[in-house]
């Protein structure tokens, strides 16, 4: 009774706000919102239009300057606290959103992203270029992107899937998945948590990924050519492919596939490191195959 | 893997050997994987040390957390990492090579703060500033960063208190440094007993980085609600 009482409160306060405003190809998106979510769907339109579920003693401000479209909400009353964002805005268009208690959903979108959210998930489908997704408390996905990536936080996991480019994750409490990269700089580390890769290994690229606690699992395509590293203090190592192993120290050992061109780090403090083929990275017990 | 050379690795890799021991060490090499093993090491770190990109920060660190956190950043001069760049040594003279890698990884991150209270240019890098002890690097390097992380996490504290943080976000970067802390403490332990090990060492600094990266990100995701 106290919940529809609740919601029915809820809705006789709440206001909807639906705008429309012409961009120009370079302009950026601003989106500064403190709780709620920020929805973003690309179209092919150059026009940014706003739709925005607010209390109504709130009001959204959108200003359109000369490079940047800036939204924002207003209060009468102190701080806007609750904004429901769903935006739409061209394919095209550099986005760069901010929130507090704030999820962020981007879809379609094909220019450079920064999303950065203290309490929320962040979720981009796209992107291009400077990509950056941040959130302290709140899971990071990243689909469909190209450029220069860069995923952080803090308490939960990161996924990444079809992603191309320089690639840098990082949490510290989550594990960490990649998978359908293609990337000749990847650099991926957590204190807590799984690091998984599948994707390219190439020539002459370096790829590090770090945990202190948990395993590293990477897929070693056929015929790669890249000289591993494997330090772990407390764990085991298994390959389901024959591996030639020297420089060998108390907690670390090289050895090389092909003619080792690449660089692959893998570390794990307490943890095991597992190299798989491709498609069966999720195997726990592997069976011997020619290199 | 230790033996009577292990520790002069550092001065072969700088060319600061006397001849007879240079080819001594050498004639030792030949015979000693391990040797050869953590001498390639070594170098790695002293290659990524040398790759470090120890850019100013976007913006001046400390006054930007005071800022958001509502202290006062007055008695904290920052001053430009840039100015002190043409003055870093990139050599490194000491067994605990990983000492100079860590500090060069804390001011990467950590930005115009740690500058503060870096040491004199290329005191780190000078023979006996660091004590020869196998962990003695941590120590040392311990004092400057454990000051630092102990005014970031007074700072937030304070942001804490005054509101401007939210308590749930409080308590997951607390859960968060405590995870970071008990990887440090293992490391720490591990190190220890095994300090000639490269891969300890990287993995303490690269963990003591991690912590003052976190509250660094984390200073600069507080709100400021103005």
């Amino acid at each position: 009774m106290l919940l529809n009482i609740a919601a029915v409160i809820t809705l006789a306060v709440a206001q909807q706000t639906d705008t429309t405003v012409p961009v120009r190809p370079g302009m950026r998106l601003d989106v500064d919102n403190f709780g709620g979510e920020i929805v973003v769907k690309a179209w092919n339109q150059n026009s940014v239009r706003v739709q925005a579920t607010h209390s109504s003693r709130d009001r959204i401000d959108v200003q359109v300057g000369g490079s940047t479209v800036s939204i924002r909400a207003e209060s009468r009353r102190g701080l806007a606290q609750m904004v429901e964002y769903q935006i739409s805005a061209p394919t095209w268009m550099d986005l760069n959103l901010h929130g507090v208690s704030t999820d962020i959903d981007l879809d379609g979108v094909q220019g450079a992203v920064t999303a950065e959210t203290v309490n929320g998930e962040v979720k981009c489908r796209g992107g291009s270029g400077q990509v950056s997704l941040k959130s302290v408390q709140g899971a990071v996905m990243l689909q469909n992107a190209k450029g220069h990536i860069d995923v952080y936080s803090v308490s939960e996991g990161l996924t990444l899937e079809n992603v191309s480019g320089d690639i840098s994750a990082e949490t510290v409490s989550g594990d960490i998945s990649l998978e359908g990269i293609e990337s000749a700089s990847v650099e991926v580390s957590t204190v807590s948590g799984d690091v998984t890769y599948e994707g390219s290994i190439k020539d002459g690229a370096h790829y590090h990924f770090a945990t202190h606690n948990g395993d590293v699992t990477v897929g070693i395509p056929d015929r790669t050519n890249v000289t591993v590293s494997v330090a772990t203090f407390n764990g085991d190592f298994d390959s389901s492919f024959p591996v030639s192993v020297t420089n060998t120290t108390k907690h670390r050992f090289n050895f090389t596939l092909g003619s080792g061109s690449g660089r692959l780090e893998l570390e794990t403090f307490n943890g095991d490191i597992r190299l798989r083929r491709p498609g069966n990275l999720h195997d726990k017990h592997h069976d011997q195959e020619d290199n | 893997m230790s033996d009577t050379w292990t520790d002069r690795l550092s001065e072969y890799i700088d060319g600061t050997l006397a001849k007879t021991e240079r080819g001594a060490l050498e004639a030792h090499l030949a015979d000693c994987e391990a040797c050869r093993t953590t001498l390639d090491e070594l170098r790695r770190v002293v290659a990524r040390a040398r790759a470090l990109d120890d850019r100013p920060p976007a913006s001046d660190l400390w006054p930007a957390i005071a800022e958001q956190i509502g202290v006062s950043s007055g008695a904290h001069r920052v001053v430009s990492l840039a100015a002190h760049r043409t003055r870093r040594r990139v050599t490194f003279t000491v067994p605990q090579l990983a000492a100079a890698a860590a500090l060069l990884l804390l001011l990467g991150s950590g930005g115009a703060y740690l500058a503060l209270h870096r040491p004199p240019a290329g005191a780190i890098a000078q023979r006996g500033d660091l004590t020869v002890s196998p962990v003695g690097w941590v120590e040392k390097t311990s004092s400057r960063y454990d000051a630092a992380v102990a005014e970031l996490q007074s700072a937030l504290e304070q942001g804490r208190a005054s509101g401007r943080l939210d308590s749930a976000t409080v308590r997951v970067l607390t859960q968060s440094l405590v995870t970071i802390d008990s990887a440090i403490v293992q490391a720490r332990r591990a190190l220890a007993a095994d300090p000639g090990s490269a891969y300890l060492n990287q993995h303490l600094a690269d963990t003591m980085r991690r912590k003052l990266e976190l509250l660094r990100r984390a200073s600069a995701l507080a709100p400021a609600r103005t």
